[in-house]
């Protein structure tokens, strides 16, 4: 595969972020690679109703 | 060759569980974070609690993209700079990256495993 990339003029004001979060990136500059992976998980079960158990400590 | 990056100023906030804020330029950015976030009906914490190990999500692997034909990138850089007056952030967060410059590979992972915990009805709180 061959690929022409053309960096034009790139003048930007002011940028305003709330949050970069969970592997995001916000980059200004030139990169090769980017790989992100985020795993969030809420299954149901993990909703616990009784009586307060501590989690298991593994130790 | 990489473009030089111009920014005027930069106002971050925080930046927090293995995340980076860089300015100029690195090889390779490898992040990784995770977190179990456990969240109670009744603020009862021990501290020695929890384990990753008991946890599927975080030791199952990511599946990637492959490449499976040989690549030829030619960059033509009619501007050497990347300009921008301000950047204003307030957070930074799980692995993530914020970067003034250049980098050859960005490779970032973030697992949480969230957690509730309520009493029952009944019970007297």
């Amino acid at each position: 595969m061959n690929f022409t990339v053309e960096n034009k003029n790139i003048t930007i004001g002011n940028i305003r972020v709330i949050d970069v979060a969970s592997s995001s990136v916000l980059l200004i500059g030139d990169t090769r690679s980017i790989s992100c992976s985020a795993i969030f998980d809420t299954p149901p079960e993990s909703l616990i109703i009784g009586p307060f158990v501590p989690l298991e400590s593994g130790r | 060759m990489v473009r030089v990056s111009l920014v005027g100023g930069i106002n971050v906030h925080e930046v927090t569980l293995s995340s980076t804020l860089l300015v100029g330029d690195i090889v390779h950015v490898t992040n990784r974070s995770r977190a179990l976030a456990v969240q109670r009906q009744e603020a009862v914490f021990r501290g020695d609690e929890g384990s990753f190990e008991k946890f599927g999500v975080f030791s199952r692997p990511i599946p990637k993209p492959i490449v499976d034909e040989p690549e030829t990138i030619v960059y033509r850089n009619e501007d050497p700079f990347i300009r921008v007056n301000l950047v204003n952030i307030i957070s930074i967060s799980s692995s993530s990256l914020t970067q003034v410059g250049s980098n050859r590979t960005i490779d970032l992972e973030s697992r949480v495993k969230h957690i509730r915990q309520l009493l029952p009805r009944s019970a007297p709180s």
